[in-house]
């Protein structure tokens, strides 16, 4: 009986941190925003094209679909080249999948990472305006 | 389809594995009772992680980078302490086994039994949401291909076929010797959570060193490949990993097996409960 106690906090512990991030951590998926801005990712091997090199400040969606054979990554870093901002994992070729970011305005750095690892392919500038 | 098969393979084994432990546990304890709880547990994860998965693809709101980050990484650390609990109560029942004790075995189980449960809805927690994620992402594609489906849903049968054979070979290993392999896996396990954990809250922002690379050995162990693949699933071994993640991976390691190793040495060398353990006294008993 007395491994109750740790049970029982563990579990309040978990629950009241899930709760509360997925209060404070929802943001608008692609279309159920008329505000946010939906930028078209397509990662290939080689590739990361991004369909535009900017967008207004507030809600950007990145909609990335892997057109290569590996499993890929994308990332959005900041004006430095190394922190990251926003990142969304395990893309499985012949799939989609959204990154949701805020972002205020300021340069910003768009990268693929097919097979996931290495520096990444496609670092193209981005720049959030105003 | 194979790069999809690694990916829920990967996504899979570790949990599988764990739960295979656990089940083998049980069973060498003659306390299948507890079984049920322990699908509960298991069965509730994957139904949790599967809604909130569907919720944050086909409904209105998804999760920020963050939120998703912090939730990673907290999971993870909860499950490293979980199952260092548990590693360390296998132990500990396992020598009042060997004792007259046995009703206090039977009464302590009560409690620590969903403490077991907890530990099972975690470990196929812990990862489940992202999981279901890139699964939902699969389902969505099927308008065009259903290979990722296919090939993911594969991955994942075989991951769990692989506990099973883990739960298989285990569960015929001597009681005595059962607790101290299990136990070091496990441990070499939770510490990979661990340093998983440590890797999201870097990537967040949360802990700092994230470019501070201790070793990148991402050329001869690619994450993508079958080996890299079942290194990442089963100890989360990262080719490219900082150098927070090697320190609180050897500072958590290397006092646990030490401790680990002490108590083990305490107990008898050589119980002779597994024939005991199958006394029908082991079977009744009140949760």
């Amino acid at each position: 009986m007395s491994q109750r106690p740790i049970v029982r906090t563990f579990t309040l512990a978990t629950a009241a941190a899930l709760a509360s991030l997925a209060l404070s951590g929802c943001v608008p998926n692609t279309g159920a925003d008329a505000g946010a801005t939906t930028v078209d990712v397509k990662s290939s091997a080689t590739e990361c094209l991004v369909s535009t090199a900017s967008a207004p400040s507030g809600s950007v969606v990145f909609a990335v679909t892997n057109t290569g054979d590996e499993e890929t990554e994308f990332y959005l870093l900041g004006e430095d080249g190394k922190r990251v901002v926003g990142e969304v994992e395990h893309i499985g070729p012949g799939t989609s999948r959204d990154l949701a970011v805020t972002v205020p305005a300021g340069q910003y750095f768009t990268v693929c990472k097919p097979g996931m690892s290495g520096d990444g392919v496609g670092r193209t500038a981005f720049t959030v305006t105003k | 389809m194979i790069a999809n098969l690694l990916i829920g393979l990967r996504e899979g084994l570790e949990a599988a594995l764990v739960v295979g432990i656990l089940v083998a546990y049980l069973v060498k304890l003659q306390r299948r009772d507890v079984l049920p709880r322990l699908w509960l547990g298991v069965g509730g994860a994957v139904a949790v992680s599967l809604g909130l998965g569907a919720l944050l693809t086909f409904g209105a709101y998804g999760l920020s980078f963050e939120a998703q980050e912090l939730i990673g990484g907290s999971l993870s650390i909860v499950a490293t302490a979980l199952v260092t609990w548990m590693i360390f109560w296998m132990l500990r029942t396992a020598r009042t086994l060997g004792s007259t004790l046995r009703h206090d075995v039977d009464s302590n189980l009560g409690g620590a039994g969903w403490g077991l449960v907890l530990v099972a809805f975690l470990a196929v927690g812990r990862e489940g949401i992202e999981t279901a994620l890139f699964l939902w992402a699969a389902v969505q594609a099927t308008g065009e291909t259903t290979l990722p489906l296919l090939g993911a849903s594969i991955g994942i049968i075989i991951a769990v076929a692989l506990g099973w054979l883990i739960y298989r070979g285990v569960v015929r290993i001597n009681l005595g010797k059962f607790f101290a392999w299990t136990g070091f896996f496990l441990i070499i396990v939770a510490a990979g959570v661990l340093a998983y954990g440590v890797h999201d809250l870097q990537e967040a922002g949360v802990l700092p060193g994230l470019h501070s690379l201790a070793f990148d050995v991402s050329g001869a162990i690619p994450p993508g490949s079958w080996y890299g693949t079942l290194l990442k699933g089963t100890i989360n071994f990262s080719p490219a990993t900082t150098w927070l993640q090697a320190i609180v991976w050897l500072a958590y390691t290397i006092p646990v097996i030490a401790l680990f190793i002490r108590v083990i040495r305490r107990q008898h060398p050589k119980p002779t409960v597994s024939a005991t353990a199958e006394a029908p006294a082991l079977t009744s008993q009140g949760a």
